[in-house]
């Protein structure tokens, strides 16, 4: 099982390579729409790009709608994975 | 040459758009790589028996149904002879394990007669399903036209809810009528585990609802499209190959192909998204969509014999009839190329025009395909195909004549293969990666690609954005335009012509 700072680790990898942003602009209180310039036609690419990384499933709209910053995600990612370890 | 809008691709969505867009007063250009246009709804002829290729029957062309007002709109209608099938048109499913013989007809109510005949113990899950999917697709604004399009559009890409194969496991035990059940899914090319009810009914529905013909088949509603764009004053050049979108800023200019630089301010490409990658500067689009794009799960393939028969009398009932041999269970796509005796389709989309005679002895024998059966002939797409490659598929032809003479009669083993279409056919001649048939894979394991992407002015449009097939492809060339006009004046002005 990876650990939640592992988690951390890769989602901010994966946001500076898919996304092509700055790794300093990556902090937990950035918000995805207005600091990082991410829009909604990037969200979906977002949600497929992690689920691939995690091998997860994002299916939770809602939750997913109300990610605002970074740390949001990280909590979000989380989560998932600790359920599909208990679910495992 | 200068436009307000290109399109790129001449299938039924590139048409559909671009009469849309001229009826709109737009100045429209659209580009089609082949020497015809019309992509996969074209004929052609040997020996003078016309094939048709992707065209074989619709549903959504009664009163007051989807394609009828929005080809009434367009103008398209009034040129086409719509021919519906007879009440005792149908599917004539043989389940291979158990023999059964299962007539799906093209219309709910004779259909559930038919499955509770056959189907005596399964009268209450028969009954639910019919229902579930009818209660769905009422829910869904290509049949249910009063409904607002943007709320439906806004939620489709999400892959959740439940899938067919859930749905049937939940109501019926046995598996012969999941495999009839299923039997749709042939229609839009998603294995019915992997898709939700949704995509499901928006195939299912119109099929139980009653399906029609058109005279002259897919190249006839090509012909129609062809002559209200030429009133229009739409350019087609043909034999145009797209080499790149041109940017000014970051805003679509037009696009360069291998003669021309066209100049527009919007361009709409019909392709399969992921070969739009290659047309656009890498730095455009972030990684993360390029490689969304580029690992889309993709349909299956098909392989089809397009044959002839000397007397065409000895076929039978084969003009209104389409006849099936498939597996029992929920797994009726997976092709198991071990597997002695392989699912298969035969029907004869030509015999069903007013003029057709004797000579018209014309018919499709269709089985599933993958790309790993052609991969080894693959030498590029302008490369002369090998000796080994014409042998394999003079083979596989053959074996498909021999079993559909077993199944449905001696006539059926002398049928004549004059033209076979593999992967790689589809791949070279419709710019299908891999062959994939219904291109895109509508699963609930992938987002499917939207209309809007990054690039100002630049859209995507096509079975993939949408639904698949002729009434999907149709119907997302209107919501692509939809986009770019506004979604709900458009709809609304479509749905006042049902």
């Amino acid at each position: 099982m990876i650990s939640d700072e592992q988690v951390y680790q890769q989602v901010t990898q994966i946001m500076a390579e898919e996304f092509e942003l700055e790794p300093e602009s990556l902090q937990p209180d950035a918000t995805l729409y207005e600091d990082l310039g991410l829009d909604s036609l990037d969200a979906v690419d977002m949600v497929v790009a992690l689920e691939k990384a995690f091998g997860m499933k994002m299916t939770d709209e809602e939750a997913v709608r109300s990610v605002r910053t970074l740390a949001d995600l990280f909590d979000l990612v989380c989560r998932l994975k600790n359920r599909q370890v208990t679910k495992e | 040459m200068k436009a307000e809008v290109v399109v790129i691709g001449s299938g039924i969505s590139g048409l559909t758009a671009a009469a849309l867009l001229a009826k709109k007063g737009k100045r429209v250009v659209i580009l089609e790589q082949n020497r015809r246009p019309g992509g996969a709804l074209k004929r052609f002829t040997r020996r003078g028996i016309p094939f048709d290729i992707g065209f074989h029957y619709s549903g959504g062309m009664g009163k007051g149904e989807i394609l009828r007002a929005l080809w009434k709109y367009i103008g398209v209608w009034p040129r086409l002879a719509v021919l519906p099938f007879p009440e005792e048109g149908n599917e004539n499913l043989r389940i291979m394990d158990s023999g059964k013989v299962v007539r799906a007809f093209f219309s709910y109510d004779r259909l559930e007669d038919e499955l509770q005949r056959v189907f005596p113990g399964e009268k209450q899950g028969i009954y639910a399903y019919l229902n579930k999917i009818r209660e769905i697709s009422n829910t869904i604004p290509f049949f249910n036209l009063d409904l607002p399009l943007t709320p439906y559009l806004h939620d489709l890409f999400s892959p959740k809810g439940m899938s067919l194969a859930q749905l049937l496991m939940s109501l019926i035990r046995d598996t012969d009528l999941h495999a009839v059940l299923s039997t749709p899914v042939f229609l839009y090319g998603v294995p019915p585990r992997e898709v939700n009810l949704t995509i499901h009914a928006s195939v299912a529905h119109p099929l139980y609802s009653g399906v029609y013909a058109i005279d002259g088949g897919g190249q006839a509603i090509v012909d129609a499209f062809l002559a209200t764009l030429a009133e229009a004053g739409v350019d087609i050049l043909t034999g145009q190959k797209v080499e790149s979108v041109l940017i000014r800023g970051n805003q679509v200019a037009g696009v360069k192909t291998s003669e021309k630089e066209i100049y527009a301010s919007h361009v709409i490409y019909t392709g399969h998204p992921t070969s739009l990658l290659d047309l656009v500067p890498g730095e455009i689009f972030r990684k993360a969509f390029c490689n969304r794009m580029r690992n889309l799960i993709n349909t299956d393939s098909m392989f089809i014999v397009f044959g002839a028969i000397d007397d065409p009398d000895t076929l039978g009932d084969l003009t209104w009839i389409n006849y099936y041999n498939i597996r029992t269970g929920l797994d009726i796509m997976d092709l198991d190329l071990r597997h002695p005796e392989k699912s298969i389709m035969i029907n004869a989309p030509g015999r069903r025009d007013s003029d057709s005679t004797g000579a018209s002895g014309g018919v499709l024998l269709i089985r599933m395909s993958v790309w790993d059966e052609v991969a080894r002939f693959d030498q590029g797409v302008r490369e002369k195909r090998s000796a080994a490659y014409r042998k394999w598929k003079a083979e596989s032809a053959d074996k498909m004549i021999e079993q559909a003479g077993r199944l449905w009669g001696d006539a059926y083993s002398r049928i004549e293969p004059l033209a076979i279409g593999t992967p790689l056919t589809f791949r070279d001649k419709l710019g299908l990666p891999m062959g994939a048939t219904y291109g895109v894979r509508h699963s609930m394991n992938q987002f499917s690609p939207g209309v809007r992407t990054r690039l100002p002015g630049l859209w995507l449009s096509g079975q993939g954005t949408l639904m698949a097939g002729i009434m999907g492809a149709s119907l997302a060339g209107m919501v692509t335009v939809g986009e770019i006009e506004g979604l709900e004046p458009l709809w609304y002005e479509v749905r006042q012509c049902r």
